[in-house]
């Protein structure tokens, strides 16, 4: 029953549309806790799909269903406290909104068909609008259009690039589904041609919504005013949900020998968001538009490393796993510190290490994680890709990329200490609840961890996915 | 030389594509949105598949979402928010019609250099699909109007179904109902933001739109 893992958020979310206030949050956190422990099972039993021309348990899926489902329940529990402190106007619609969503990115990394691909991914936009615009604000509002149409747009040619990857087939495969994993097998006798031109219209429909430069201009404006626990799953899971689309043409693409075409527009498309970054974090003014930045860098890498092959993307997906688990985390921070000044300027923010004590060690740590610093694992993800890069003799651009990242560093630590350290006269607004807290430790606390030690059916669950495109240990 | 059916209605669509360049009102592109939804559901009842039951009900329902509940509900949030009724062009419409007239001409060349290997025969079927894209395209960068930026997204979807439903994908209709689901609930959530923006600015130029930047 692989279907029953999405179709119980997208029941429940349905549901807490019409609940009064504390209902709707204790079944927020009752539907992460069931679809954790759903995910969990799916991931030891691996059955059979009951749709199985549509859905499929694959490695890389998998992984993105885990942390998905991990991040969701205790971003739940944050939420919980959240809601109380802030006033949202119709919370109905809010929790409704985020079990719907949860529904929508759980399909995606279930789906093997790629129209059903599509289609879910298309579905995450429209379940988490809503979301963006909590607080009916005209800035919100700005936000909102933009994200559902700049979205839309991308991800319909997108649907363009699947129609092309499905006319690739032409009459040697008229049976043969369209799925990922039946494309894959088959992949030789592709016409190379359209199969081209399909990866480049899907790179740039899902790039869209993945966020890497030129196509990332709505993601600072929805995750600055989206609500925390919203711009938590939005940068946290949302964006990998898009890149998974991205992977997984990318398999076909291997698997049909064309990855160096492929490898090369990944890694210009990644090295572009990267410089965006650098650029644009070096002047932020506000913290949730400077974690928003940092997290178009971070898919930056991760395209980045798929691009460049072999041990890269083993550190690619390393990457996406670490900057899920720091990025929520930073921005379930951001909340709380939202909550605190009241203002999302960086100006107006100040002496945080006084005046939230437990906010700033979370916040803090987050912050050396998302930096590439150990003992957190990005760093691990980073230098895979850097020794990848190098061995594969690209040096001009591992160079950009090592330079940049040290722009962004300077630029990110830069906004960090003012936050933390700086003169700020402004009474502190909340309290500091273990439920405010306690999730982003548990966050940082599993990155922490897995840095060290990943068991062996993790370990094994990645290397699947990895090895699918060329990729591994080596 | 011999023409069919298809070819005849697909060059209505063309002639529509020009007059969607060039028209200065919201409620001329809603009506050209329903005409060429309903020409491009109808255009698999002539491709000659064997329809089944269940076939002919899709592309019926495909008929009625594509070519009315759509612009449909794009008309009643016009309406509602009494939205003023120019496109409020970046390019002049002169200039419009022209670029029309070039992108017809350059889908025309670009389908007849492509092997599109086309299953039906059609010989204006790739060019319309294409020019319904790149017009949409056009909608979207050219007109500061929110409602003509939706207008734009339709056609553009529009013209992804066509390539589909022409190049006969073989995807199954529970499939393309999926994505014409994730359309129009698409258009809908749109609409609303259509209405709050109005609600909100008293207008639906984009211009205003612009106050989040770095």
């Amino acid at each position: 029953m692989v279907e029953i893992v999405f179709l119980t958020p997208f029941i429940t979310g349905l549901v807490a549309f019409f609940l009064p206030k504390i209902i709707g949050r204790f079944l927020l956190v009752l539907t992460g806790a069931a679809h954790l422990t759903l995910s969990f099972m799916l991931w030891r039993d691996q059955p059979q799909a009951i749709f199985d021309q549509y859905f499929a348990v694959t490695p890389e899926g998998m992984l993105s269903l885990l942390v998905i489902s991990l991040l969701f329940f205790l971003i739940s529990i944050y939420t919980v406290g959240f809601l109380k402190e802030s006033q949202i106007k119709s919370e109905g619609l809010f929790t409704g909104a985020m079990l719907v969503f949860l529904a929508t990115m759980t399909m995606v990394t279930l789906s093997d068909h790629i129209m059903v691909m599509w289609i879910a991914i298309e579905a995450t936009t429209l379940a988490s609008a809503p979301l963006i615009n909590t607080h009916r604000s005209t800035a919100s509002l700005e936000a909102t259009w933009k994200y559902v149409l700049i979205c839309s747009v991308g991800i319909a040619m997108a649907l363009l690039g699947s129609v092309l990857v499905a006319f690739s087939m032409g009459q040697a495969n008229v049976g043969t589904p369209i799925s990922f994993s039946a494309l894959a097998g088959v992949a030789k006798t592709l016409d190379p041609v359209w199969l081209k031109a399909g990866f480049v219209f899907i790179l740039v429909g899902y790039g869209t919504k993945m966020g890497l430069a030129p196509m990332h201009t709505w993601l600072p404006d929805a995750h600055s005013e989206a609500p925390s626990p919203a711009s938590a799953l939005l940068s946290g899971v949302l964006l990998n949900c898009a890149f998974l689309g991205i992977f997984k043409t990318n398999k076909i693409m291997v698997a049909a020998g064309l990855e160096d075409f492929s490898g090369g527009i990944l890694m210009v498309f990644g090295l572009l968001s990267i410089l965006a970054a650098a650029t644009f974090i070096l002047k932020q003014n506000e913290y949730k538009r400077m974690l928003a930045y940092s997290s178009i860098e971070n898919m930056g890498i991760i395209a980045f490393g798929t691009g460049v092959g072999g041990l890269g993307v083993y550190g690619a997906v390393i990457c996406m796993l670490h900057h899920s688990l720091i990025k929520s985390s930073l921005f379930l921070s951001s909340g709380n510190i939202l909550l605190g000044y009241g203002d999302r300027l960086i100006k107006n923010t100040g002496n945080l290490v006084n005046g939230m004590p437990r906010t700033f060690v979370a916040f803090f740590a987050g912050f050396i994680g998302i930096a590439g610093f150990p003992p957190f694992g990005l760093f691990i993800g980073e230098l895979c890709i850097i020794v990848a890069a190098f061995k594969a003799g690209f040096h001009l651009a591992v160079t950009v990329f090592i330079l940049s990242l040290c722009v962004i560093f300077a630029g990110f630590a830069n906004q960090i200490m003012k936050i933390s350290f700086e003169e700020c006269n402004t009474v502190i607004k909340i309290q500091e609840k273990a439920s405010m807290v306690w999730p982003q430790y548990l966050l940082l606390l599993t990155s922490l961890v897995l840095c060290f030690f990943i068991p062996d059916s993790l370990n094994q669950t990645i290397s699947d996915a990895v090895t699918a495109i060329g990729g591994g240990l080596r | 030389m011999m023409f069919n059916p298809v070819d005849i209605i697909l060059s209505f669509v063309l002639l529509s594509v020009l007059f969607s360049f060039g028209t200065d009102r919201v409620l001329i592109l809603i009506k050209l949105l329903g005409f060429q939804g309903v020409v491009i559901s109808i255009i698999p009842f002539f491709i000659g598949h064997d329809m089944s039951t269940g076939g002919t009900v899709f592309t019926l329902a495909t008929l009625v979402i594509r070519g009315f509940i759509i612009p449909l509900s794009i008309f009643v949030a016009i309406r509602k928010g009494a939205i003023r009724r120019v496109v409020e062009p970046i390019v002049g419409y002169h200039a419009s019609i022209l670029c029309g007239l070039a992108v017809i001409i350059g889908a025309t060349y670009i389908s007849g250099r492509l092997d599109f290997g086309s299953v039906s025969g059609f010989k204006l079927l790739e060019p319309t699909a294409i020019a319904l894209l790149v017009t949409g395209m056009f909608l979207l960068m050219a007109r500061r109007n929110a409602i003509a930026m939706v207008i734009g997204y339709i056609m553009m979807e529009n013209g992804i179904y066509l390539v589909g439903s022409g190049l006969s994908v073989g995807t199954r209709h529970i499939v393309e109902f999926g994505i014409l689901l994730d359309v129009l609930a698409g258009v809908m959530i749109m609409a609303v933001i259509l209405r709050n923006i109005k609600q909100t600015f008293d207008d639906v130029d984009t211009a205003l739109l612009r106050t989040l930047k770095d």
